[in-house]
């Protein structure tokens, strides 16, 4: 990547990592982190330039849609990406002051499943129909602690307690099929969660649930996480999921984070335009307010994605700057960040009516 | 129907609807999942009516029932006053031109060997609509209503991205001059902002033709943008049927007060704990005596356990099945309060759709 240099410069002084150290290290520091697929055009990374950090107890939210990149990069995170196609070219991601990305495979499979844990979307693709629930739980406790077979069941059958799931010693013994999509979802998080994982990233936990449940869920995460101080990564579409549990909201687009701060910023003085169209598109719960705003058209295939601001095809404030120049994730006050060169939008474009 | 009392031109209507799926197996005792059970409704003419619930409420299948792309156990669906239930082939192929349905999953729903201008031209051909040049000229009509280049006639679904794919779907619908749709959980496949355009289209169109639409779906906020009124289901029955804006600022059955607190409030500073809907839905195929939300409802006293609660008139032309509806309703429970955007937002979204119909001039396509 030729901007590398210049990115470089960019992030360091202002990294929120850096100026609060000494009394808030994160516990996950992502730097610069590009992810690139074979074959993609040149110069066009799936994950580009991504940096943002979690501390311990507080919940990051990934927020996006389709093709954002939000999963790629946390099965970067993870491990998980497959080599080919996907290929880290650039970036750090600490963990408790090591690098993930730097690190050798057996030492990050030790770090799976034990310091950092992972909930996917749909619970019945991720867990295995042959095993019993029991069996699937201990298997990761088994495999990171020094305990027998009898004693990782013991712990099973804490963590189905903790995550409540009713007749716990009845369901230990039960098969994924046999549960509901909620009940299998409780069954991944009390996987996740059974080596006190430092770390948890759930890449939509909530998607495929109804919306009852779906409360259920995000409460029960949030009193464990509140009971373990676990850090959090929720990858999301729905906004109304992140005002509703995140700390910090990174907003990603076409692979890079477009603005990024805390969750009330994020929320009361939105800047970013992509943000800001979101915003407009979701429906409000109260009475109507005429029609939606949109976005127009959809987010661009790699061969099309534009040199400067890859928002630009679709925002209404664009101009032959954005085409050309990429905007940097500038700092509109402490904390918050957006990329445009437009933020705040009134100043620059409120002028013409 | 006695239950409508105060618009009587209903065009599409179900009465006492039934359909039980299943029955035994060769080794297994039967099994009858009564996914719809004895429901009654009216759509209007002209106004958008919103079925919703949960997974497995059986609101899709009340759909597929409306449009008798099923056939159904028990009840009757009258369209424009008469029975379709009795039509001959030749008779609801007539029909099938005026009621229309959307799906979900726009990819599925498309066959991947035609290509676009082939399949929103097939109803146009099948109805003997046009044919040749007029049959061409009406195919690139329909795509540019819905936002599509007609210079796009001969690619195939799988090169079009899942909100186009979906604009090729009412295009489709639209082919044979519909009077009524039906969209079964039509934009929830769909990122947000391209959800956003898909409701807008559709409201656009609705204007436009003069159509009645019936929105099957589960997210309740494009539902309370969308409709003029709404039944709640709940394990294939209707619980409440409403105005949407009464429904939603004062909700009288105690499922419905539960499915709106449940949905997350966009506003980070006005999070509060919520009372909680405990356990699943029950199956269907095992529906709770009585009342079939006492095993989850948090006003149930015993008579909900025995007594099955009919859908009673409420005030405003509200129906609601719930013993203890007026009493649960003193109590206050369950309307949601959505607060304003904050003023940074707001003045930043005006400049947004300033700007953005700005953006939409040079083209006169929808967005």
């Amino acid at each position: 990547m030729g901007h590398e240099a210049v990115r470089q410069q960019r992030m360091e002084p202002g990294s929120p990592g850096t100026a609060a150290v000494a009394a808030d290290r994160p516990l996950l520091s992502v730097r610069g982190l590009s992810v690139r697929f074979d074959g993609a055009p040149k110069g066009v990374n799936v994950v580009d330039d991504v940096s943002f950090s979690v501390s311990k107890g507080k919940t990051l939210c990934i927020v996006g849609e389709s093709g954002c990149g939000k999963s790629v990069t946390s099965l970067a995170l993870m491990g998980l990406l497959p080599t080919p196609p996907a290929r880290i070219v650039a970036g750090s991601a600490l963990f408790d002051g090591r690098d993930l990305l730097a690190m050798p495979e057996n030492e990050r499979a030790d770090l799976r499943g034990d310091r950092m844990a992972m909930i996917f979307q749909e619970p019945m693709t991720s867990l295995n129909p042959a095993f019993t629930i029991g069996d699937q739980i201990a298997e990761g406790i088994v495999r990171h602690r020094k305990v027998s077979k009898a004693e990782a069941m013991e712990r099973a059958l804490d963590m189905l307690r903790k995550v409540r799931i009713p007749a716990p010693e009845k369901r230990l013994r039960a098969y994924p099929h046999e549960m509901s999509g909620g009940m299998r979802q409780r069954v991944m998080i009390a996987m996740a969660l059974a080596n006190d994982p430092q770390l948890l990233i759930a890449d939509e936990p909530t998607t495929a649930l109804d919306v009852t449940i779906q409360a259920q869920i995000l409460t029960l995460i949030r009193r464990l996480q509140e009971e373990t101080g676990t850090a959090m990564i929720l990858i999301t579409h729905d906004l109304g999921v992140v005002a509703e549990v995140a700390d910090e909201v990174a907003v990603m687009y076409a692979g890079r984070v477009v603005e990024s701060g805390p969750v009330e910023a994020i929320f009361e003085d939105p800047q970013h335009p992509y943000t800001i169209g979101l915003m407009g598109s979701v429906p409000s719960l109260g009475r109507r307010q005429g029609r939606l705003a949109t976005i127009r058209g959809t987010v661009p295939p790699p061969e099309l994605m534009p040199r400067g601001c890859r928002f630009t095809p679709r925002c209404p404030f664009a101009d032959s700057r954005c085409v050309n120049e990429p905007p940097p994730l500038g700092e509109i006050v402490p904390g918050h960040r957006a990329r445009c060169w437009y933020a705040p939008l009134e100043k620059y474009r409120g002028a013409v009516a | 129907m006695s239950v409508m009392p105060s618009n009587n031109d209903i065009i599409l209507e179900g009465v006492d609807l039934k359909k039980h799926f299943g029955g035994g197996g060769i080794f297994s005792s039967p099994t009858v999942v009564r996914a719809v059970d004895g429901v009654s409704l009216g759509v209007r003419r002209g106004e958008t009516f919103a079925i919703v619930g949960e997974s497995g409420c059986g609101k899709s299948t009340l759909g597929r029932l409306l449009l008798r792309l099923i056939e159904p156990t028990g009840g009757d669906v009258r369209y424009e006053g008469q029975s379709i239930l009795k039509l001959s082939k030749s008779e609801l192929r007539r029909l099938r031109r005026e009621l229309q349905i959307i799906f979900q999953d726009p990819f599925a729903s498309l066959n991947p060997r035609m290509n676009v201008g082939d399949i929103i031209a097939e109803p146009i051909w099948l109805h003997g609509l046009a044919s040749g040049e007029g049959k061409r000229e009406r195919v690139a009509d329909l795509m540019r209503i819905v936002g599509l280049l007609p210079n796009h006639a001969d690619r195939y679904p799988h090169e079009f991205s899942g909100g186009q794919r979906q604009r090729i779907g009412i295009a489709r619908a639209l082919a044979g001059d519909p009077k009524l749709i039906i969209g079964d959980e039509p934009v929830s496949a769909l990122d947000v902002s391209i959800q956003a355009q898909i409701i807008n289209l559709l409201e656009d169109l609705k204007d436009r033709f003069g159509l009645t639409l019936v929105i099957v779906a589960h997210d309740l906020a494009v539902i309370r943008h969308m409709s003029d009124r709404v039944a709640v289901m709940y394990l294939g029955e209707i619980v409440e049927l409403s105005e949407t804006d009464a429904l939603f600022d004062d909700p009288l059955h105690p499922y419905t007060q539960a499915l709106l607190a449940a949905i997350p409030v966009p506003s980070p500073s006005n999070r509060q704990p919520k009372a909680l809907l405990q356990g699943d839905v029950p199956s269907p195929a095992a529906p709770p005596s009585g009342c079939r939300f006492h095993t989850r409802c948090p006003h149930a006293r015993a008579v909900c356990k025995e007594q099955h609660p009919a859908l009673e008139q409420a005030p405003d032309g509200r129906q609601v099945a719930c013993h203890f509806w007026r009493e649960i309703q003193g109590a206050g429970a369950g309307s949601i309060s959505a607060p304003p955007p904050s003023p940074a937002l707001a003045k930043r979204l005006a400049l947004y759709r300033t700007w953005r119909e700005r953006q939409d001039k040079p083209v006169a396509t929808s967005p």
